[in-house]
């Protein structure tokens, strides 16, 4: 485990070198906290609540959300592995004696521990300056449904980011799937509108999907909505993860042995 | 220092037998119009970039492969590393298959790519080799050993808190093989390690790489179309060409049959007209009014420039023959019989 756990720290070390992308990052999360106060704060101006939400009920989620929005970033590992694998540099992971995929988690996780503490910081100043009457769950129990969906999410999206990387091997170009992926999670995530505003047959088919358990549910969970779903929440991404998991291993076997390295 | 001396001499590192590799590639015919027809019809075609060879390395050898562009020198290492799976024939690699990509057979051995890199540029050499200690686990007592060993070596402890983009071609290409090095691996492969570099900094590589194969009994397979790395280094060269091998035998001796002519540069500081030499068989390859380059017979260097000498010349430049026409002749004039 020394060797993933020295993995993280090298990459929260290079999240470190450049300070313009660690002020800009902070900016960012700021920013957005600002815009959603605007905008709700106009909707809200002559309603007590919509769909489910009061107005501080929808800022603590669009928070909440936003911050583990902002955690998953494993986006930049499928970008990794198809740029490798189409330049030829993808044995720089292959000739070290490390599993490729931890390789990929360890360097996620390092990424986000980084972020995870500035965000977070970002987060906490703006819920004080705005006075925002944070609405958060008290069950210790949904609390800990909410912590492991959240990491399982995580990991779910790491993999399915690492699943499409090694598509390249098969595919040479990914750029379509990761479109699809991106427009998906999109929606689905509830990162821009919260899912309970969609009808109720169409978040039924959400439910399903692994992308439903990664933001949204976690976000409300957090804020004390839906907790009925917490224990079958766990249970589907947990299937998901199992099921990407082993999708993983059967593309690498099957696809491994085109590698050839060319590029250089 | 630690060195492999439990490895016996007379131990086979490398074992292959008709070792092949073909690749596939996509064929598409000029134009727009072969664009959209390749869009219903595609054509491949099939390259052989290594065929039916055969090698057996010794422990402790230091060994060239050398051979033009698409010879199959790179195909070659990537299958020894594992990195590539070979299309038919045997490979052994220290008693294991490289391709099965056990983490027990990548910790014993290195593999440095001219034009590949395992250092993070936005780090420090430090951080990195703090990062492979742990992947490699290496016991802090080694690790300090080796990475004193290595500084002391290259002479560069002064780069070592310094981020590696900053670093010249020559200083990265040193760190490179700091990190290749730091776990004792029994082998290192080393593909076009000086590429690019300058004289002084390829002369210091080559000095590093003789001692580490002297010192710590690393045998070293390097590839390199410097004829001057592989002479002295190599005691032992594998020519390879269209994924065929055409000789595999002492170095010295390759030479001594197939590098046979010398080109002579030499410059003038007034324009002078084509020369009539009286040494037979030089051959003016470059006629120009300052420049003047012959191709000569290796012995018939000597007469020639002395005839030349007689002229005055700014500079002259002795350079033996590229590996690409030594290949060459080998190739019409077949090679040794290990081939």
């Amino acid at each position: 485990m020394r060797k993933y756990w020295e993995i993280s720290k090298t990459y929260m070390k290079t999240q470190l070198v450049w300070r313009a992308d660690v002020i800009f990052n902070m900016i960012f999360t700021i920013s957005k906290i600002l815009f959603a106060y605007l905008l709700w704060g106009i909707i809200f101006q002559n309603k007590e609540s919509v769909g489910m939400f009061t107005f501080h009920g929808m800022l603590s989620y669009y928070i909440v959300s936003s911050f583990l929005s902002q955690l998953e970033m494993s986006e930049g590992i499928s970008n990794e592995i198809h740029e490798r694998i189409r330049n030829g540099t993808f044995s720089k992971y292959i000739v070290i004696p490390a599993g490729i995929e931890r390789y990929f988690m360890a360097m996620e996780l390092g990424i986000v521990l980084f972020y995870l503490v500035f965000d977070f910081a970002a987060a906490v100043v703006w819920i004080f300056i705005f006075r925002i009457q944070f609405v958060f769950t008290t069950q210790w129990r949904v609390i800990v449904c909410a912590v492991l969906m959240a990491g399982l999410g995580m990991i779910f999206m790491i993999r399915l980011n690492y699943f499409l990387g090694i598509l390249t091997l098969r595919f040479e170009g990914i750029g379509t799937f990761l479109m699809i992926k991106n427009n998906l999670v999109s929606l689905v995530t509830g990162s821009i509108v919260p899912l309970a505003l969609f009808p109720e047959t169409v978040t039924g088919i959400l439910r399903l999907l692994p992308f439903y358990y990664v933001t949204y549910l976690p976000a409300m969970l957090f804020t004390g909505q839906c907790q009925e779903e917490a224990v079958r929440g766990l249970v589907i991404i947990g299937c998901w993860c199992v099921l990407m998991q082993s999708a993983i291993q059967n593309a690498w076997k099957k696809y491994f042995r085109k590698y050839d390295g060319a590029g250089i | 220092m630690n060195k492999n001396q439990n490895i016996n001499k007379d131990t086979t590192m490398i074992n292959t037998a008709n070792l092949v590799k073909t690749y596939r590639r996509y064929k598409k015919p000029e134009g727009i119009r072969g664009s959209i027809a390749s869009l219903f019809r595609r054509e491949y075609e099939e390259k052989t970039a290594v065929n039916q060879i055969d090698l057996s390395i010794q422990a402790g050898e230091f060994v060239g492969l050398i051979g033009p562009n698409g010879a199959g020198k790179t195909t070659l290492i990537k299958m020894l590393t594992g990195i590539i799976a070979p299309t038919a024939g045997t490979i052994n690699v220290m008693g294991y298959y490289p391709n099965d990509l056990k983490n027990a057979f990548k910790k014993q051995y290195a593999v440095v790519m001219g034009q590949k890199s395992q250092l993070f540029f936005e780090l420090t050499v430090n951080d990195t080799l703090r990062l492979f200690k742990e992947i490699y686990e290496i016991s802090e007592k080694t690790f300090q050993a080796n990475k004193n060993y290595f500084v002391q070596l290259f002479g560069v402890g002064d780069l070592m808190d310094v981020q590696v983009r900053t670093l010249s071609l020559g200083e990265r290409m040193k760190m490179e093989l700091i990190v290749a090095l730091l776990h004792n691996p029994k082998i290192l492969f080393l593909d076009e390690p000086t590429i690019g570099l300058d004289a002084v900094a390829s002369k210091q590589i080559r000095s590093f790489l003789r001692e580490i194969n002297e010192k710590k009994g690393t045998t070293i397979i390097l590839t390199s179309h410097y004829i001057e790395d592989i002479k002295t280094l190599c005691r032992r060269t594998i020519v390879v060409n269209h994924g065929t091998k055409l000789y595999d035998g002492a170095t010295d001796e390759l030479f001594e049959r197939f590098q046979r002519n010398k080109r002579i540069k030499i410059t003038f500081d007034s324009a002078v007209k084509t020369m009539r030499l009286r040494t037979g068989g030089a051959k003016l390859v470059v006629d120009e009014p300052y420049k003047k380059e012959y191709e000569v017979a290796r012995q018939d260097a000597k007469a020639l420039l002395a005839e030349l000498m007689e002229h005055e010349p700014k500079d002259i430049v002795i350079e033996e023959e590229e590996i690409g026409i030594v290949v060459e002749r080998i190739y019409q004039e077949g090679g040794n019989d290990n081939a």
